[in-house]
């Protein structure tokens, strides 16, 4: 796995409030991290801990109130065109998020063309070959409709994917799934982690951490408690916090 | 196509195996099989239906009201559209230079290549053009031509003995208007002069001679087909319209109005009323309880007169009576002259006589002959104004021109031709159009009225409404609070009012304000579509914002986490199955404003129910007028559901 010198991803200090009807949330309570290129992080904690909103802070589908957060050398906050950061970070939402309305094949070619500008016949060429590269040449015809979950959640892998992006982001991608199905996902992004692509994952799955993490990030209260190489986090940890929450998930 | 044809049938011979026959079922199968999956409410309800149809279709009094209310298309027609073209190709000339000035250029030309077919187009068009300032002057053998610089496409000089000879191209232009009749795809066909042709009976005819050929201008003439009929003038019967000093009105039977100068008339018979009363009785009122005794000649419609004697302004005494206050008794006699004897005897109080032909001043003679008979004439005799039935001769007249058609009893003469002129669709430069000719089934654009009508305003108003209804839509979804809270006003003042008041405030308001102030001046059947679509929009809106935000937002972070803005996730993610949620509501509001569109008629657009309207008021027929206004409208609405449904069916997404 390359490494750089400089992270791709400089999280620093940032807080988040939600404003609801029932009160101010402090969904991120100062949060510090920073991302090397090739690096594999995985993000746990319990729910509600800010794991996703932090994520998704990232691309700024969630904009921050306070710090900053610069992704490949682009600082977010008032960046002109989040646009063409976004097209650079791939995303995977937990229910998929698929277009249903298009087939496996058009749900890929779509940004491609209008975001990349591709031709058509060249976006249906990197379509097919992302397709097999997930394993499911043989559904690009499908609609989202047709598809069970483990597939649904492939394709939306390789629409990202697609986009050529120099981050991918996993929100939780395995948890809607049945457990027969996760497999078949996990080792996508297995092989993914292994070409040094640079995965930023919040996920519960141990297993994947072991195997694909360079690094395990505990959260709790929209803050980060404790982080190191994953064996030493989920066996060793040294906070109370963590052990007990480790305690209930293994 | 035929490979396919080929395979089919390939594949229905018969392969020799009777068993292995998996032919698809045929369409009758098929009907069969889907008319057994209705419900029997269904079955009851289309065989109604269909024997509704068919009882209206072969009914002579529904037949009509369809008739008016489709704007009565003819089968055909060869009256497309009126059109003005600007037709026009370049043309070469070829002479000597003669001279030049700063506007023009004089050649002297020895031959003259002009390829505009018919050369009275060049010339022609060349002198008129010959005025503009900015031109070429040219002579040739026939004279100086002037051609307009702008008109110029080509010029090339060469030196040649006796100056430089000089070839010119340039654009020429004709303006043809008229009636477009056919349109192939090389040329336009268009009637410059309308025929003009009268039919009428043959009884009429006194005398026909035949023009010879030679006296005849036309191009194309047959011997014998010219003539000059003198004939006899013709007699119209109908009800009275108006009797003025000058003219003559009547309604004809068919409802229409025949309007003649009292001089073309001969003869005319309208009805006299004379009222002649006994002189004893002549200023004694009739007491109240008592009788009232009115002579008749037998055979004189009694009714009428009596109408025609209300109608006077001074009713004579003895034959004055308040309603119920005294018996009137009416004595018919069979002769006029035992009906004056009785008058004049006491028998009866007063005599009406009406008459139309020669004698309808008979009474008045008779008293003049019979000073000592004890009969007066209280008013003079009066002829009906109106409402009564009369008949007009008009006077003898002649008529020339050619037999267009002519059958047993009626001939028909075309006194005027029609001519046509052939034009080059690729030589008209301009082509525009005016008013669009008569309605036929060939030329539905020149159905104007009634279901036409509704379908064109309801047509042209949705596609608007939709327009403003996504717009609005889109704002209302919105976090601007500028757009949103525009568009909410919007919605809400136009939910809260009436169509109805909508509609009238468009014609009524809004349309002469924008013409005084703006300049800008809406036809009625704009301001029905603006207000129905600005009505509309309204609803339209509503149902595009819950269809957009039934999509659930990770649809829209998915988009937007791939780099697409704001707009393009809206068009190419957001849109396309908000659409999808929507078309069932949006059928909906199409049906219901097809049903609304009923409403434009206060606007006085000619539409289905006003035209409707029109038929009973003019026929008191409301049992058939009414109830073909609401099938036309069922009809309308069935299909389009069922249309709708089928859309709806087509754009589901497989699970």
């Amino acid at each position: 796995m390359a490494r750089g010198t400089e992270p791709i991803i400089q999280i620093r200090n940032v807080h988040k409030r939600f404003h609801t009807l029932r009160g101010t949330v402090h969904a991120l309570r100062g949060v510090s991290l920073d991302v090397m290129p090739g690096e594999v992080v995985v993000i746990v904690g319990p729910s509600g801990s800010g794991k996703s909103t932090l994520l998704r802070c990232i691309n700024r589908l969630e904009t921050i109130d306070s710090g900053s957060i610069v992704v490949d050398g682009i600082p977010l906050k008032g960046a002109r065109n989040i646009n063409k950061v976004r097209a650079e970070v791939g995303m995977v939402f937990q229910s998929f998020n698929l277009f249903p309305d298009r087939t496996a094949l058009g749900n890929i070619v779509l940004a491609q063309r209008v975001v990349r500008k591709r031709k058509k016949a060249e976006a249906i060429a990197k379509a097919h070959d992302l397709l097999a590269k997930v394993g499911i040449p043989e559904k690009a015809d499908a609609y989202p409709g047709q598809l069970s979950g483990g597939q649904q959640q492939r394709v939306a892998i390789a629409r990202a994917l697609a986009m050529d992006p120099k981050i991918m982001l996993f929100d939780e991608p395995t948890s809607a799934l049945d457990p027969e199905m996760i497999k078949e996902v996990l080792d996508v992004m297995l092989a993914l982690a292994k070409e040094g692509m640079t995965m930023v994952v919040v996920s519960h799955e141990m297993g994947f951490a072991r195997a694909a993490a360079d690094r395990a990030v505990f959260m709790d209260g929209g803050m980060i408690i404790e982080e190191g190489t994953p064996d030493v986090l989920f066996s060793n940890p040294s906070h109370e916090r963590t052990k007990l929450f480790l305690s209930k998930i293994l | 196509m035929d490979e396919r044809a080929r395979t089919e049938s390939i594949r229905s011979l018969p392969q020799g195996d009777p068993e292995e026959e998996q032919q698809p079922p045929g369409l009758y199968e098929r009907l069969i099989a889907w008319l057994a999956g209705l419900p029997w409410w269904a079955i009851i309800l289309g065989v109604v239906a269909v024997a509704v149809l068919y009882s209206m279709l072969t009914s002579e009094a529904y037949r009509r009201v369809i008739q008016a209310l489709t704007d009565n298309p003819q089968t055909s027609t060869e009256d497309l559209f009126e059109v003005v073209q600007v037709v026009g190709e370049p043309t070469m000339i070829v002479g000597a230079y003669v001279g030049e000035t700063q506007d023009s250029v004089t050649t002297v030309v020895d031959i003259l290549l002009d390829k505009v077919i018919d050369r009275k187009e060049v010339t022609h068009t060349g002198f008129i053009l010959a005025e503009d300032p900015a031109s070429l002057t040219i002579r040739t053998e026939s004279g100086l031509f002037t051609i307009p610089k702008d008109r110029l496409v080509e010029e090339k000089r060469e030196p040649a003995p006796g100056g430089e000879r000089i070839t010119l191209t340039y654009v020429d232009r004709v303006t043809v208007s008229g009636i477009l009749t056919k349109r192939t795809d090389k040329t336009y066909t268009v009637r410059t002069v309308n025929e003009v042709a009268e039919t009428f009976d043959k009884a009429r005819i006194l005398s026909r001679t035949v023009i010879p050929c030679e006296q005849v201008t036309a191009a194309n003439c047959v011997e014998g087909e010219y003539v000059t009929i003198e004939r006899q003038g013709e007699i119209i019967s109908g009800t009275l319209n108006t009797l003025s000093n000058t003219n003559i009105s009547l309604i004809l039977e068919d409802g229409s109005q025949r309007e003649m100068r009292r001089s073309d008339v001969d003869r005319f018979d309208v009805p006299t009323l004379t009222v002649a009363v006994n002189a004893r009785s002549a200023n004694v009122p009739v007491v109240p309880g008592g009788e009232v005794r009115i002579a008749f000649v037998q055979g004189t419609d009694i009714m009428e007169a009596l109408e025609e004697l209300d109608s006077l302004e001074d009713v004579p005494v003895p034959l004055r009576y308040a309603e119920g206050q005294a018996r009137v008794a009416l004595v018919g006699y069979p002769t006029l002259d035992e009906a004056l004897t009785a008058t004049g005897a006491g028998e009866v109080n007063g005599l009406l006589y009406l008459d139309d032909g020669p004698e309808r001043l008979a009474v008045q003679s008779w008293v003049e002959e019979h000073p000592d008979a004890g009969v007066v004439l209280p008013t003079p005799p009066r002829e009906c104004q109106k409402g009564c039935q009369v008949s007009v001769k008009l006077k003898d007249d002649a008529i020339t021109g050619r037999v267009a058609e002519e059958t047993d009893d009626t001939i028909r003469i075309v006194t005027t031709e029609a001519e046509y002129l052939e034009i080059d669709r690729a030589k008209v430069l301009e082509n525009r159009r005016m008013e669009p000719g008569v309605c036929a089934l060939n030329n539905l654009r020149g159905c104007n009225a009634g279901i036409f009508l509704t379908l064109r305003v309801t047509f042209q108003a949705y596609a608007l409404a939709l327009l403003l209804g996504l717009i609005f839509g889109l704002m209302r979804v919105q976090t601007n609070p500028v757009l949103y809270a525009f568009s909410t006003l919007y919605v809400e003042v136009v939910r809260g009012i009436p169509l109805l008041v909508i509609l009238l405030y468009a014609g009524f308001v809004v349309s002469p304000e924008l013409r005084d102030n703006v300049g800008i001046s809406l036809n009625d059947e704009q301001e029905a579509v603006i207000g129905l679509a600005f009505g509309y929009g309204a609803f339209i809106a509503e149902i595009f914002r819950a269809g957009i935000q039934s999509i659930s937002r990770g649809q829209m972070e998915a988009a937007r986490s791939l780099g697409m803005s704001y707009p393009q996730a809206m068009r190419y993610v957001v849109l396309p199955q908000a659409v999808r949620v929507v078309l069932p509501p949006l059928g909906n509001d199409f049906i219901a404003m097809l049903k609304d569109s009923a409403l434009i008629s206060v606007l006085a657009l000619p539409d289905l129910l006003q035209l409707g309207r029109l038929y009973v008021s003019r026929t008191f027929r409301a049992f058939e007028g009414y109830n073909t206004v609401a099938i036309l409208y069922l009809l309308m609405t069935l299909f389009l559901s069922m249309l709708v449904r089928i859309i709806e069916r087509r754009t589901r997404l497989p699970h």
